[in-house]
């Protein structure tokens, strides 16, 4: 329950910084990058496990050993590209949202998530939609995205998540404060030499509740989507 | 099966290596063309001024002196300085990011670097600061800045706030023990201990309140030596470093007879001395305005110099944290150089209200004989601080805080630890120094 002073402290809170923007920022780059995620991760996924195609395994192993590779190790030549990328293109240069979002909407995570529990999606399907004269395009959007449901539920909550408590990219590629995303708002209320312990607590807790939120809502989905991936 | 996984699994293995090696190489083509395409803004905006843009941390107080200054500049160049606000980590995660890309791109003009970092971005990234000595004379500044803040002969950084320390004591206490100010004025840190005893066995109260994680103290009573971790030309100095020897005797005997305050965060530091649990507070003097924050207290303290080591060239003087301004070598720089110049630089005046409005004491030395400085703080008994601590600040023993003070003291933390429950001393010294080079060579 709320203490005493919760009022106090979100007054304190929207008169020290400007939560809104931040807020609406790291919606703009989460809900962006979850619809990226999803769509690329997918379509990866789906053509890994239905095509076949020579050296196709091979290809795959390789984009597991990406997970392997800790961000902060392709950090600074990723700088360096959004950097050359200024000079020709400012819109999706240091310093935009663009930025922010373009590195994280695909990771191997989410092909290999989307493979496996494609694995349970009944080959069936494709023959039949095939057979009906279904354009490939068309399978995948409507006979594959409907049966899949749980599983995009599932992933959009782990990406979302994902994009949302990303601290490291964005404190780097952002500069203004008009760009800032929610962590960054909230380290910087930790900065001073006398920090108000009240504000940044009442920072977290409504940092948090977007998450919970979208956990809440698609929590049957994201159970069944994950057991999903386990029996694939 | 097993023949056709092995020759998968090689395979696998040649492309990540040729991976690594293509990444190896691509590396230094362009190193040194940091300057050429500009981050920062350096532009001019639609009235004619440069526009100029500074990072720097905590609103209450660096960022506050920025934007005194901004008001206060009035240089020729019309600048409009657009101030973000990070924390401190998170600009130095900022800028080591930035600048290990070559890029430049979204760094800014000015930027503010804690004194003990300052020469790991100098050595690191030669080219990416602009050398600003010749708008400024660095002989009005505190002798003990300019080594942080210079490299090879060029001054970089332009100093600004101290954090000269001060022996910060309770009178009634002290008295209680039967120690007048003048049985604490420009004594040593032995002495420092046989005082702690008796303030211990006479009033009950433990002497100071200290972090385990925090090494602070050990700083502050080796740079009154003038020594450091390193020494100039960067090599570790743990083994034969007499100073660092005798602050860690002392250490041990204040935690053994049980005269400190074992605190595990700030806010219960603060609360060690608020609650009127501790007898003193040797600190830097960014330490007073939390002091003065119990109001229940106040008359009941007053400053002393802070003790030296008993050794020959010792000063009665030290320094804990400090930070200065550092311009990046891009567009607007000659902009950015004037506008720091011309405030924190030369303006004894915007010194005062400096002091007054924000409570920084710069280390601009002829600011010392503003009106400002002589506040006599009843706080302290009339004591005037401020005055008092400026003065200190010109003694303060320089030292070359090298490249990996944070570094050296993780490894030494870890060590004292077992230096407090019976290590030798020795052993200890060799086997952090043993650690310091393997990791830092």
């Amino acid at each position: 329950m709320p203490g005493t002073h919760l009022v106090e402290n979100l007054k304190n809170l929207f008169a020290t910084v400007d939560i809104g923007t931040a807020l609406m920022n790291s919606f703009i780059i989460a809900i962006i990058t979850t619809f990226l995620t999803l769509l690329i991760g997918s379509l990866a996924g789906y053509g890994f496990e239905i095509y076949r195609t020579k050296g196709k395994d091979m290809v795959f192993n390789i984009l597991l050993l990406s997970m392997m590779i800790p961000f902060a190790a392709i950090m600074i030549p990723l700088y360096r590209f959004f950097g050359q990328v200024s000079s020709v293109s400012p819109l999706i240069g240091i310093d935009t949202l663009a930025a922010a979002i373009l590195p994280t909407i695909i990771t191997a995570f989410f092909i290999f998530f989307f493979r496996q529990n494609t694995k349970m999606f009944a080959k069936e399907l494709v023959e039949a939609g095939r057979i009906d004269g279904l354009s490939e395009l068309g399978i995948f959007f409507r006979i594959y995205l409907p049966t899949m449901k749980t599983t995009y539920a599932a992933a959009a909550i782990i990406a979302f998540m994902n994009s949302w408590n990303n601290y490291l990219w964005p404190l780097v590629v952002l500069q203004s404060p008009e760009n800032q995303t929610i962590p960054l708002l909230i380290s910087n209320l930790g900065a001073g030499y006398t920090p108000d312990y009240g504000v940044i607590m009442t920072a977290i807790v409504i940092a948090t509740l977007p998450t919970a939120i979208v956990f809440f809502l698609m929590q049957r989905h994201f159970v069944a989507g994950m057991m999903g991936s386990v029996k694939g | 099966m097993g023949n056709k996984l092995s020759k998968k699994f090689w395979l696998l293995i040649v492309a990540l290596l040729t991976a690594m090696v293509l990444a190896a190489c691509g590396g230094d083509s362009e190193e040194g063309s940091s300057d050429a395409d500009g981050g920062g803004d350096g532009g001019t905006t639609d009235d004619g001024a440069t526009k100029i843009t500074a990072w720097a941390w905590d609103p209450n107080f660096n960022i506050a002196a920025l934007n005194l200054a901004n008001e206060s500049y009035n240089g020729e160049t019309e600048i409009e300085l657009e101030i973000i606000e990070n924390a401190q980590d998170d600009i130095v995660q900022k800028l080591n990011t930035g600048l290990s890309s070559g890029t430049m791109k979204g760094m800014p003009n000015i930027v503010l670097i804690e004194d003990q970092r300052a020469q790991s971005f100098l050595q690191s990234y030669p080219d990416a600061f602009y050398p600003i000595g010749d708008y400024f004379n660095t002989e009005d500044f505190a002798e003990y800045k300019i080594p942080p803040t210079s490299l090879d002969g060029k001054q970089y950084g332009l100093p600004f706030d101290t954090g000269a320390t001060g022996f910060f004591y309770r009178t009634d206490y002290l008295e209680e023990a039967g120690y007048t100010h003048d049985d604490l004025v420009d004594i040593t840190w032995a002495q420092f201990v046989d005082i702690a005893k008796d303030v211990k066995e006479k009033t009950g109260h433990p002497m100071l309140a200290l972090d385990p994680n925090d090494l602070g103290i050990l700083r502050v009573m080796m740079q009154t030596t003038g020594t450091w971790y390193t020494t100039e030309d960067g090599t570790i100095n743990l083994v034969d470093n007499e100073p660092l020897k005798v602050a860690l005797q002392h250490y041990k005997e204040l935690m053994d007879n049980d005269l400190v305050k074992l605190v595990s965060d700030w806010s219960q530091y603060l609360a060690a001395f608020n609650s009127g649990d501790v007898a003193s507070v040797p600190a830097g003097n960014w330490i007073a305005p939390s002091i003065e924050a119990e109001e229940s207290q106040k008359g009941l303290w007053a400053v002393a110099p802070t003790p030296r080591l008993d050794m020959e060239g010792a000063a009665n003087a030290s320094n804990q944290g400090g930070s200065s301004w550092y311009v990046l070598n891009i567009d607007g720089k000659e902009a950015a150089a004037e506008f720091l110049g011309n405030t924190f630089g030369s303006n004894s005046d915007f010194y005062q209200s400096l002091l007054t409005d924000v409570g920084a004491i710069g280390t601009y030395k002829p600011a010392s004989e503003g009106e400002a400085y002589q506040y006599e703080n009843e706080y302290f008994g009339g004591q005037q601080v401020i005055y008092e601590i400026s003065q200190w600040m010109e003694e303060i023993p320089q030292v070359d805080y090298g490249m990996n003070t944070y570094g050296i003291e993780d490894i030494l933390s870890a060590e004292i630890q077992q230096y407090l429950s019976g290590k030798s001393l020795e052993d200890v010294l060799a086997d952090a120094q043993a650690q310091a080079e393997a990791q830092f060579k």
